[in-house]
């Protein structure tokens, strides 16, 4: 017994050295959970504000090429506005020939928008995380959507009381249900870790119709993102091993290097869809 | 006591160095220079496996609370913690004052160079294989992984080369 304690004693940097990089795997297990615990990650109010520090300075650097996207894409939407007036304006001057449509007025538009400034961001990682300068407080919740004004950023992950953290598109646990623009066939969307300027559409049965530059947007079936919204165009395809489906390399239309502010998606029925699809999954 | 403040001061100023600018290199789309390890090889010789060992989990710890990684750099840091003694006594064979810490006048170039070498090779193919956990892609961490320890030991060497605490202890 003496001897066994003394052994026990001689070797107790080994036991520490396996206590500790037990303790390391526990958190790398524990956090491919889906929800990270806030305490130790950038959410947490402490060291948010350190890697703010950065996020500040860094963001009054491309103002300029934020000014000249924003104008870029406040003249495209004056433009829709325009078309979406004109159309509406045939409608009613013309109601006789479109009875079939009525505008519902019960249904509204069920997304409100949060905007968020990045304070943090990775790229360099395989799994890469985004903090923003919102949170609780401000009605973001984990499992919203976050885009920016160039496309899909990816969902909320972990949410304090003012920051929050995103699962971006750069990250192999981030899935999104995407289809090519006009068509009605999705697929699902995933990083492979390599350029941060590309994604992978996968599952994309093999008779829809597209070609090189075509776009891809969400499909809108995961109640997190409205139905249109960019995300990017095809750059490249090939068939996948079993020749029903296509594998599209997706050339991605946010450019995560400079995201400096993006908009959180508030679906206001997202859990209504949620909790009835698992009451479905669940009646099986 | 001044071992102490010493040692801070390398914490803190070599996690912020990492955590607000090298993080946000990404040399080729490939790799970032994990300088902040400089903090484990800088640590007195004098020190006990065990506090070593304990100092770098706690640095991996807080980069891994800063970059969102979660427990990656914590395993890392203390696989190389744990070893840096033995590799101090592989390299250097003669008996080393407690107080002294590695540089280039107190190990020599050569020694020095190989020593954070090891402990960088060490650092790196722990830190991507933990990362391939998640996602598994040979090719790309054959790339990886001696693009990292390439920049990172350049950092490195030309840290070690300004710092004036090393210079210092040369007179």
């Amino acid at each position: 017994m003496r001897r066994l304690l003394d052994f026990l004693i001689g070797k107790r940097h080994w036991l520490l050295f396996l206590f500790l990089e037990v303790v390391s795997f526990m958190f790398i297990y524990h956090n491919n959970a889906y929800q990270q615990s806030v305490l130790l990650s950038t959410a947490n109010a402490v060291t948010a504000n350190i890697v703010s520090l950065s996020g500040s300075v860094t963001s009054y650097l491309n103002l300029r090429e934020k000014n000249r996207a924003l104008i870029e894409r406040n003249g495209q939407l004056e433009m829709d506005l325009l078309r979406l007036q004109r159309q509406v304006e045939s409608m009613t001057a013309d109601t006789v020939s479109f009875r079939g449509f009525i505008s519902n007025p019960m249904r509204e538009f069920p997304y409100e928008v949060i905007t968020a400034k990045v304070i943090n961001n990775s790229v360099t990682y395989l799994s890469n995380y985004i903090t923003i300068d919102r949170g609780s407080s401000d009605g973001v919740l984990p499992d919203m959507g976050v885009v920016s004004e160039a496309g899909v950023v990816g969902i909320v992950s972990t949410v304090s009381k003012h920051y929050s953290v995103v699962i971006p598109l750069l990250n192999p646990k981030f899935r999104l249900s995407c289809k090519v623009l006009g068509s009605s066939y999705f697929g699902s969307m995933s990083w492979d870790g390599r350029s941060t300027r590309y994604a992978k559409l996968e599952e994309l049965p093999r008779h829809v119709e597209f070609k090189e530059g075509d776009t891809i947007v969400t499909s809108g079936f995961s109640a997190i993102f409205p139905e249109g919204i960019m995300v990017g165009n095809v750059s490249s395809f090939e068939r996948q091993r079993d020749d029903n489906f296509y594998s599209l390399t997706v050339r991605l239309t946010t450019d995560f290097h400079r995201l400096s502010s993006v908009m959180v998606i508030k679906n206001y029925r997202q859990n209504e869809q949620i909790q009835i699809e698992e009451e479905a999954r669940s009646n099986d | 006591m001044i071992n102490i403040v010493r040692g801070l001061t390398y914490f803190v100023v070599f996690v912020l160095i990492q955590v607000l600018f090298l993080n946000n290199i990404h040399f080729l789309r490939l790799t970032t220079p994990f300088l902040y390890i400089y903090f484990i090889i800088k640590l007195p010789v004098g020190y006990s496996s065990m506090r070593v060992t304990f100092l770098s989990f706690l640095l991996g710890l807080v980069m891994d609370t800063l970059s969102n990684t979660s427990g990656m750099h914590a395993a890392a840091c203390t696989l190389i913690g744990f070893v840096r003694p033995y590799i101090i006594e592989l390299f250097m064979r003669e008996d080393l004052p407690e107080n002294l810490y590695p540089s280039y006048k107190s190990f020599g170039y050569g020694n020095f160079i190989r020593f954070t070498l090891v402990l960088v090779v060490l650092h790196h193919l722990a830190l991507f294989l933990i990362e391939s956990l998640t996602l598994f892609d040979p090719l790309f961490l054959a790339l990886r992984i001696p693009g990292g320890i390439v920049l990172t030991m350049l950092f490195i060497c030309m840290v070690e080369s300004f710092n004036r605490e090393s210079r210092r202890n040369e007179d």
